[in-house]
């Protein structure tokens, strides 16, 4: 009876009055950010971690989303967290990172975090035909999993296929965010792994350069695929992403 | 629209907001948690004066927006019931993360989704206000098939005259003008999705009707109340109302019947 992929629920974690908001990636769910969750609660945040529409549900329903759909429900969670805390920390994975980054530009944040996150898709060409041709071909199946924790590779919540026709969804948000970057005044911080095959580190730095009203912070980890906030280099990540909002909100949890 | 939207530069900010006023909320207080559901092209707002009345009871109150509601209309001609239901199940989850109890109170299409959840999720109870149990159009039925390319033709139908007793909140309503022809045939799956699980419906349930909702029928709410499974019944019949009894003439006697009929359930399964 559920609609939702058992695993793959939205998060509420009561806390403190700092509320981080969580974000997860395309075709993911937000069980990739509940651990990065439970961290930050251990820390006194209350967290929230939001389940885009479309994901976490079945496959097909990709298809009907738009971009504006994944960051209406980007805002719905601020809204949410803006009714008990006094700040909002976005964070985001990849596709949620990007949502992360667009909210710091629009909304009053106190700070931002972006793992893992795309500056632009890389040229496919297999992809630019395929994606003229949506209503013939209308998946693409992932490639083989490059996990180096074998038990976070089993955890995972997601879609085993990419939705053609939401690709292009994913092009329509990085470029909403692209648009916006130099308007973010917020903190932000920035991590990825240097060996992750996905989406090439290179894309921080593109990022980076152009945040140009507010701090960036930068950080590489290894031993990690795409999925920072799950594969072997996570408690790492959880520590940098913590100390960073601990900072940037001076919370007495 | 099309392929307009992988063109976010093309008149960016107006793609963007969320109706301002039609936000959804969370208000934290106590253990129980009221899921509040608004209704079918309908906000979030007609249903925060009830969250506020539930919070200052002690109560936590969750109005979540339904998907593509609260945006642009044309956003809801891609929506099916299951994203509806979808949103639903979002907001008892995160409930679950601060209550023990919860309570989904639903205002007509969301009180169609409140038995939905009632029927299949650990709810204390739950609440209908205005809820439909037959389909708003008789002429959908027949229509139904074919709605999917009829909504290609013409995709909205204008809204009858709206029927709120207090003419103050009539002025200030906040909703989409029109109703998308192809959701209208969601929300007609919907209700029939509804009525084949009403019989699994075990918890508490509080009904409210107003006898002059000239959008959903009075007797709709006398036929809900004779089909639910659930032994524990009550009804609050209100005389002056129109559809929406969350802001309507009658809305302290429909905030003060849920808040009792909510604390009754919180107190009886501490």
């Amino acid at each position: 009876m559920s609609q939702l992929l058992p695993g793959g629920e939205p998060f509420f974690l009561p806390g403190g009055s700092t509320g981080c908001l969580l974000i997860h990636g395309f075709t993911a769910s937000p069980q990739e950010m509940r651990r990065l969750g439970d961290h930050l609660a251990g820390e006194g945040h209350t967290v929230l971690g939001v389940r885009l529409p479309g994901h976490a549900t079945v496959l097909t329903d990709m298809l009907r989303v738009r971009w504006t759909d994944w960051y209406a429900a980007t805002l719905d969670g601020a809204c949410l967290l803006s009714d008990m805390c006094a700040r909002i920390v976005p964070v985001g994975l990849s596709l949620g990172g990007a949502l992360a980054l667009r909210l710091a530009a629009e909304q009053p944040v106190a700070a931002a975090v972006a793992l893992s996150t795309p500056y632009r898709q890389p040229p496919d060409r297999r992809l630019a035909v395929l994606r003229h041709l949506t209503w013939i071909v209308r998946f693409w199946r992932k490639g083989p999993p490059d996990w180096r924790d074998p038990q976070a590779q089993a955890e995972r919540v997601a879609y085993p296929a990419y939705p053609l026709r939401a690709i292009a969804e994913v092009d329509a948000t990085l470029a909403a965010m692209r648009s916006t970057l130099e308007s973010i005044r917020a903190p932000v911080l920035l991590m990825h792994s240097a060996e992750d095959d996905f989406v090439r580190p290179d894309n921080m730095g593109l990022i980076a350069g152009n945040i140009t009203a507010s701090r960036v912070e930068t950080a590489l980890v290894t031993h990690s695929n795409h999925i920072i906030t799950c594969d072997a280099a996570r408690q790492l990540v959880f520590k940098r992403v913590a100390e960073f909002i601990s900072r940037h909100t001076c919370d007495a949890p | 629209m099309k392929s307009g939207s992988a063109h976010p530069n093309r008149s960016t900010e107006e793609q963007l907001a969320i109706l301002s006023g039609a936000e959804p909320f969370f208000f934290r207080a106590g253990r129980t948690g009221c899921l509040l559901l608004h209704g079918f092209t309908g906000t979030p707002f007609e249903m925060r004066g009830l969250g506020e009345h539930l919070a200052g009871a002690g109560l936590t109150a969750l109005g979540p927006r339904l998907f593509a509601h609260a945006t642009r209309q044309e956003d809801l001609t891609r929506a099916r019931w299951q994203d509806w239901l979808a949103s639903a199940e979002d907001g008892y989850h995160l409930l679950s993360g601060c209550c023990d109890a919860i309570i989904p109170i639903g205002l007509s299409m969301g009180g169609v989704l409140a038995l939905l959840l009632a029927s299949a999720s650990p709810v204390a109870g739950a609440v209908t206000l205005s809820t439909p149990l037959h389909p708003p159009d008789r002429r959908m039925r027949p229509l139904r098939p074919v709605a999917p390319i009829v909504s290609k033709l013409r995709r909205f139908a204008d809204k009858g005259p709206a029927d709120f007793d207090d003419p103050a909140a009539a002025s200030t309503h906040l909703e989409y003008p029109q109703y998308p022809i192809r959701a209208a045939a969601e929300l007609y799956d919907l209700i029939l999705e509804m009525r084949k699980h009403l019989v699994e419906v075990r918890c508490p349930v509080l009904v409210v009707h107003s006898r002059r909702d000239r959008s959903v029928r009075f007797s709709d709410g006398e036929a809900l109340m004779a089909k639910l499974g659930s032994q524990d019944k009550q009804s609050l019949w209100l005389e002056h109302s129109g559809h929406v009894v969350t802001r309507d003439t009658e809305l302290r006697a429909v905030f003060e019947a849920v808040a009792a009929f909510v604390q009754r359930l919180a107190r009886s399964t501490r």
